[in-house]
């Protein structure tokens, strides 16, 4: 792991633990309903958190909102030029129409963010925490070197392609 | 016919929620830019006199909670400076200074720090005093933070 | 490792938020989802059996309890209480109780006479029911001001008036749960609390900024502890004066119970219990029970040890595939060398199962996990 990598998923994984300490709660707002917190517009400002924010730079960086049931979190992936913008974008858009098998994955981002995950206390219960926060920090570290290793991809293609239609006019 | 069903009846009842600024606690009065001025001067001359501890100390004691947006900006940029100056061997050792107090409060500056633009690009040196808290005091200052409503 | 897990058992699969024994210790009440299971205990050394279950509520059961005549309360998220009254061939009757609220019902507790209980709710309300004789059914009288926001947590005084409440707007509240013609100017003569108790009088507030999780009076010192999801225990008097002790490992404890006078046990997100005790008038914190060394410290170090493995000791398995399974391998299943705490999953409540002469030699808790266990202090 890189040096200046380990204090900034460090610092996710403390925020995440304190802020996956999450109850049942029935919405105070509608009657007979459970939902998560963070998502809906809220009038009782007691519920919402503070929110979390771990920056590495201005390009890479993870917001935390929490709740007292559900608890959002939201990364910004490095996008160095267009290329990565573009493959940043195809790579989350894959993994949101696929929405249902990640169980926390949020299906759309919030804004400025790439890809947003949704914790309620139905995961909480369900799943081991330390292993909830171990897929968020081992997603981290694996769709940088995702996006990374595509671009080689695609340059390496695309300079394949570029040498075979220019061949044509070499002589 | 009215729709009357689609009243909000629970907007007329004045006490049915809390709204954000019931969390906050009542301070009485606000700090103003002047009052705080001399705190900053005295924050800038330490950390440009080196003496990191001391001015970490007097940047987390009793913060302008009470100010509004504007001061506490200044009053954070100050802080800023002083947590940039820091050398990274020596960051332990301050936070081991601290007490309790002041653990909470240099967390929210950390946090406060990497949401706003001036404090993203110094993202590497609060990382770093934020993995030297974890290391005193583990998850515990970020679990007060979380339910703490006096921001910085 | 200790051995303070005396008993446990996987009752439900899904996650138990509260439970409660008779009095004699025979039968124990748990809610899971919609319905509410009664087991009677065979011991520690084999599981309890489920003699019955009772299912009239169609939200989540949030709470239950059993009053000392055997009566068991539950109540759930679809705003419903219903009082279980036990009959001679083993089955239960259940009578709704009239709550009158809208939202859901958060918490119940018998008060110590076994004739009344209150109900706290997301509508902002603490609602104390009695029967009533000549209507042969439950009635409720609301405790409103000035409670903001959803109550957590009830806890009556042994006299029956106080109820002590704590709830997600950061207040541990005392108020009056004085019913008339049901308790007597007696039972609260000489508190030290006040002079007069009307029904619904706000006796005492504390403040604390965070929700509160659970709340629990210690009668004959008349203090109350309750903790918060800021991580600490507090320990309130009749005075005002509060002490306040952090978690030493940080996440915040859901549930409380006192063990003697000088001490308290807390269990929460930790997944095991920790016990507090009161040296020279200052709390701290005492001992861990059933403990593992399984910690965030020690994953990250794993993390960092696994990343280096992978680089240094197999230079020549570059093959991503084989990597792949391998890491599968290892992240799929826990390691047996990690030796988990009784409860996999946060600890939200905890209760007395064996006193003596005021102190408390056993504990049972039940957990997200659906487990419950018994701990020997």
């Amino acid at each position: 792991m890189s040096q200046s990598l380990r204090p900034y998923l460090n610092a996710v994984r403390y925020s995440l633990e304190a802020a996956l300490t999450l109850r049942n709660f029935s919405s105070q707002e509608v009657e007979r309903h459970n939902r998560p917190e963070v998502e809906v517009p809220n009038t009782s400002a007691e519920l919402l958190l503070q929110p979390m924010h771990v920056s590495r730079n201005e390009n890479e960086q993870v917001l935390i909102e929490s709740s007292v049931n559900s608890v959002r979190v939201s990364i910004k992936v490095k996008q160095a030029d267009e290329i990565e913008q573009i493959l940043v974008h195809k790579f989350t858009r894959f993994l949101e129409q696929r929405a249902e098998a990640f169980q926390i994955l949020r299906r759309e981002p919030i804004q400025d963010f790439s890809i947003s995950f949704l914790i309620t206390n139905k995961h909480t219960e369900t799943l081991k925490t330390d292993k909830l926060i171990d897929f968020i920090i081992e997603f981290m570290e694996e769709v940088d070197k995702e996006i990374s290793e595509m671009k080689l991809f695609l340059n390496a293609r695309a300079r394949f392609v570029a040498e075979a239609y220019l061949g044509e006019f070499v002589y | 016919m009215e729709d009357w069903r689609r009243i909000d009846i629970d907007a007329f009842d004045p006490e049915a929620r809390l709204r954000p600024e019931d969390l906050v606690p009542n301070y009485g009065t606000t700090i103003t830019l002047s009052e705080l001025q001399p705190k900053i001067s005295q924050l800038r001359s330490l950390a440009s006199s080196g003496d990191m501890s001391s001015a970490i100390q007097l940047a987390t004691s009793e913060p302008p909670y009470s100010a509004d947006e504007q001061t506490k900006h200044q009053y954070f940029l100050a802080v800023l400076e002083a947590l940039a100056q820091t050398r990274q061997t020596d960051m332990a050792k301050v936070v081991k200074s601290l007490d309790r107090a002041q653990k909470d409060v240099l967390v929210k500056y950390i946090y406060k720090g990497m949401s706003l633009p001036e404090g993203k690009k110094q993202g590497g040196i609060l990382l770093a005093w934020f993995e030297n808290l974890t290391q005193d005091s583990g998850v515990n200052p970020i679990v007060h933070y979380i339910s703490d409503r006096r921001t910085v | 490792m200790d051995n303070s897990v005396l008993a446990k058992f996987k009752l439900v699969k899904g996650p138990i938020y509260s439970h409660c024994f008779s009095a004699d210790r025979t039968i124990l009440a748990i809610t899971c989802d919609t319905k509410c299971y009664i087991y009677r205990m065979q011991g520690a050394n084999s599981p309890p059996k489920l003699h019955v279950t009772l299912e009239n509520h169609d939200k989540t059961v949030t709470a239950v309890d059993i009053s000392i005549h055997g009566r068991i309360v539950t109540c759930s998220q679809d705003r419903n209480a219903y009082v279980w009254e036990p009959l001679s061939d083993g089955t239960y009757k259940p009578t709704l109780v009239l709550l009158r609220i809208n939202r859901a019902a958060t918490a119940v507790s018998w008060a110590p006479n076994g004739y009344k209980f209150a109900v706290g709710s997301s509508a902002r309300i603490v609602a104390v029911c009695y029967y009533e004789q000549e209507n042969n059914w439950w009635v409720s009288k609301h405790i409103k001001k000035p409670i903001k926001s959803t109550i957590n947590t009830l806890s009556w005084h042994s006299n029956g008036v106080l109820l002590a409440t704590g709830g997600t707007d950061g207040y541990m509240r005392v108020f009056s749960g004085f019913i008339k013609g049901l308790d007597t100017k007696e039972a609260v003569t000489n508190s030290p609390w006040g002079e007069k108790f009307p029904f619904g009088s706000l006796i005492r507030e504390f403040y604390q900024g965070s929700y509160i999780n659970d709340v629990e009076w210690r009668s004959n010192l008349e203090k109350i502890a309750y903790v918060a999801q800021d991580g600490s225990l507090n320990v309130a008097d009749y005075q005002g004066n509060v002490q306040s002790v952090d978690a030493p490992e940080g996440l915040p404890y859901r549930t409380v119970v006192w063990v003697d006078e000088a001490s308290i046990l807390c269990a929460g997100y930790t997944r095991h219990p920790v016990l507090f005790t009161e040296n020279n008038g200052t709390w701290g914190f005492s001992k861990d029970f059933n403990k593992t060394s399984e910690g965030i410290a020690k994953s990250i170090n794993s993390l960092d040890i696994s990343a280096d493995d992978d680089e240094t000791a197999n230079p020549t398995f570059g093959i991503s595939a084989l990597k792949k399974f391998k890491e599968l391998d290892l992240k799929g299943s826990v390691s047996a060398s990690v030796k988990e705490s009784a409860h996999l999953n946060a600890i939200v409540d905890l209760k007395v199962f064996n006193e003596n002469n005021g102190k408390v030699s056993q504990v049972s808790s039940c957990g997200l996990d659906g487990e419950i266990v018994l701990y020997n202090l």
